[in-house]
């Protein structure tokens, strides 16, 4: 027999039990020959072209689904940042390219469209503008598009007015989607260093380097992981490094089979796997289960931003070999609301933003999907995105921040946000104020890229 | 050696009763699935077994053998799971 019987139940209770999925096949589709002054024909355009690009990919999907009994959850698209085209703009809006995306999303059954943003890392173009100001009215007046925005990078510095801007635009989606406890704001992510062919929401977009259309994977796994784990108390650092890594390999190998089949079947080139382990707010699929498995009593006490690069290393080197490219944001996420076990943390008062923030110097991606008091000024909100950035242009890494100031609400509140997105305690923030720093104007200049300590 | 073979792995758990090995290969014999090997033990109670088929020649859709195959898994109480072995190729072999 090819296989064993134990083998082939790993495998089966890998998704049964342990919740082992490929969270999203992901489609980046080139909009860039939509280009048109009038931004109605524009968007005409692209609905157009997303359509005709992405058509298979959910029929394509849920074929591979029955035939590996693996689920893919999402299947998304992502595009060229619509800044890009908005420079071609004679009116100043791209809010109708944001609708055009999210009616081409419904049509094809797609969960979520992203690419809705602008790369402001030096500096802002007539496009970016134009496109930062639809912001809050393309998330508000629309259910699956999401948003994201460069602010800085290693190579260019941070631009701080570009900080600032982005603050006063979490602010104002906010408080326009305060029906929905802020909702816009979950779909609306401020990168530093943003890549190119990330296949994951809300900060998924082609890059402008990348190809005509591509087709990228982002795993799930963190309760395969969780499962494998149960039994190492006795392990040292170097056996629980090959423990992860095995298990880390199996999960990257089964995204690179689903990869490969759907690009032969849809005739658009493969792009990467991001090596992500992917939480989800079901029993079981947190990193933070992870994390307290290692040893910690409480995510958030000492010792956690070690177990955590640990964990986040050996995944990478786990899932690199099971992967033709590794692309994409590679590393554990620590989406707040969307991990159970982070939740618990900081109801157990054992997480709060400041370490989180020091997490986030060792995996990726950033102060993800935090939830923070209503009344926190722009200023505060520009210091929190501003520090995450120079997390990540310091340390040549992605950070990001996916921040949601719910209105109406006050630290230790209770949050719903519904479905992968999770619901948990709003954190509290520093009650100091960084306004003279954060309205200095201008750009951080970028670091020397020697002497690195 | 057939290389059009299109390689189907079938699991079967449960627990453990007459007639559980009889029904699912009926269906597979009706749906013209060949069986190529066979691997059957009772872990804890626990009926499993493995079969590696051949589904080049069936005579319906890999969908409608799922149905038929699920179909019986319920008559039989077990858990029934049919995938292509490229899974366990990928997660299991280098």
């Amino acid at each position: 027999m090819l296989f064993s019987l134990e083998e082939v139940i790993e495998t089966i209770s890998a998704v049964g039990v342990e919740t082992f999925d490929i969270r999203t096949i992901s489609c980046g589709v080139n909009i860039m020959s939509c280009a048109d002054s009038d931004v109605h024909k524009c968007a005409e355009k692209v609905y157009e072209k997303v359509i005709k690009v992405a058509r298979d990919l959910v029929p394509t999907a849920r074929i591979l689904e029955k035939k590996y009994g693996i689920p893919i959850v999402n299947k998304r698209i992502s595009v060229t940042p619509v800044s890009i085209l908005a420079n071609a703009f004679t009116e100043p809006t791209a809010v109708p390219i944001a609708i055009a995306l999210d009616n081409a999303a419904k049509e094809l059954g797609i969960d979520y469209i992203a690419g809705f943003g602008a790369l402001i890392q030096k500096g802002f173009t007539r496009g970016d503008q134009i496109l930062l100001n639809s912001i809050p009215d393309a998330l508000c007046s629309t259910d699956r598009v999401c948003s994201s925005v460069n602010i800085g990078s290693s190579q260019s510095g941070i631009n701080m007015d570009g900080v600032f801007r982005m603050a006063e635009i979490v602010k104002e989606a906010a408080e326009r989607s305060s029906a929905t406890n802020g909702l816009a704001c979950a779909k609306l992510v401020v990168f530093c260093n943003a890549v190119e062919d990330n296949p994951f929401i809300a900060g998924s977009f082609l890059g402008p380097g990348e190809a005509e259309a591509i087709l990228n994977i982002g795993l799930s796994g963190p309760g395969v992981v969780r499962a494998a784990l149960a039994g190492s108390h006795n392990l040292n650092f170097g056996e629980l490094s090959e423990l992860i890594k095995k298990v880390s390999f199996k999960i990257t190998r089964t995204g690179e089979l689903v990869g490969r089949e759907a690009s032969r079947m849809m005739g658009i080139p493969f792009g990467i796997i991001d090596l992500s382990l992917a939480p989800t707010p079901a029993k079981g699929d947190s990193i933070s289960d992870i994390l307290e498995l290692m040893g910690l009593e409480r995510t958030g006490c000492h010792g956690t931003t070690a177990a955590l690069a640990m964990l986040n290393d050996a995944v990478k080197k786990g899932g690199m070999m099971a992967a033709t490219y590794a692309g994409g944001l590679s590393g554990a996420f620590i989406p707040v609301t969307e991990d159970a076990g982070m939740c618990r943390a900081i109801e157990d008062g054992a997480l709060n933003i400041q370490k989180l923030e020091a997490m986030t110097c060792v995996c990726s991606v950033g102060l993800d999907m935090v939830a923070i008091p209503g009344d926190t000024p722009v200023d505060v909100i520009a210091g929190i995105i501003a520090d995450e950035a120079a997390i990540g242009m310091i340390n040549h890494k992605t950070t990001a921040c996916r921040l949601i100031p719910v209105p109406g609400m006050k630290a230790g509140d209770i949050v719903d946000f519904g479905g992968l997105l999770g619901k948990g305690p709003v954190m509290e923030v520093g009650r100091h104020s960084p306004s003279v720093f954060v309205r200095r104007g201008g750009r951080i200049p970028p670091p020397v890229h020697s002497m690195k300590n | 050696m057939n290389n059009n073979k299109e390689q189907v792995v079938i699991t079967v758990l449960g627990a453990n009763k007459p007639g559980i090995l009889a029904g699912i290969t009926r269906t597979i014999a009706d749906s013209n699935v060949n069986v190529e090997d066979v691997s059957q033990k009772i872990m804890q109670d626990l009926f499993a077994l493995m079969m590696m088929t051949d589904f080049s020649a069936a005579n319906c859709s890999f969908e409608e053998f799922q149905n038929r195959m699920q179909t019986m898994g319920d008559q039989l109480q077990v858990k029934v799971f049919i995938q292509h072995e490229d899974v366990f190729r990928y997660q299991h072999r280098l």
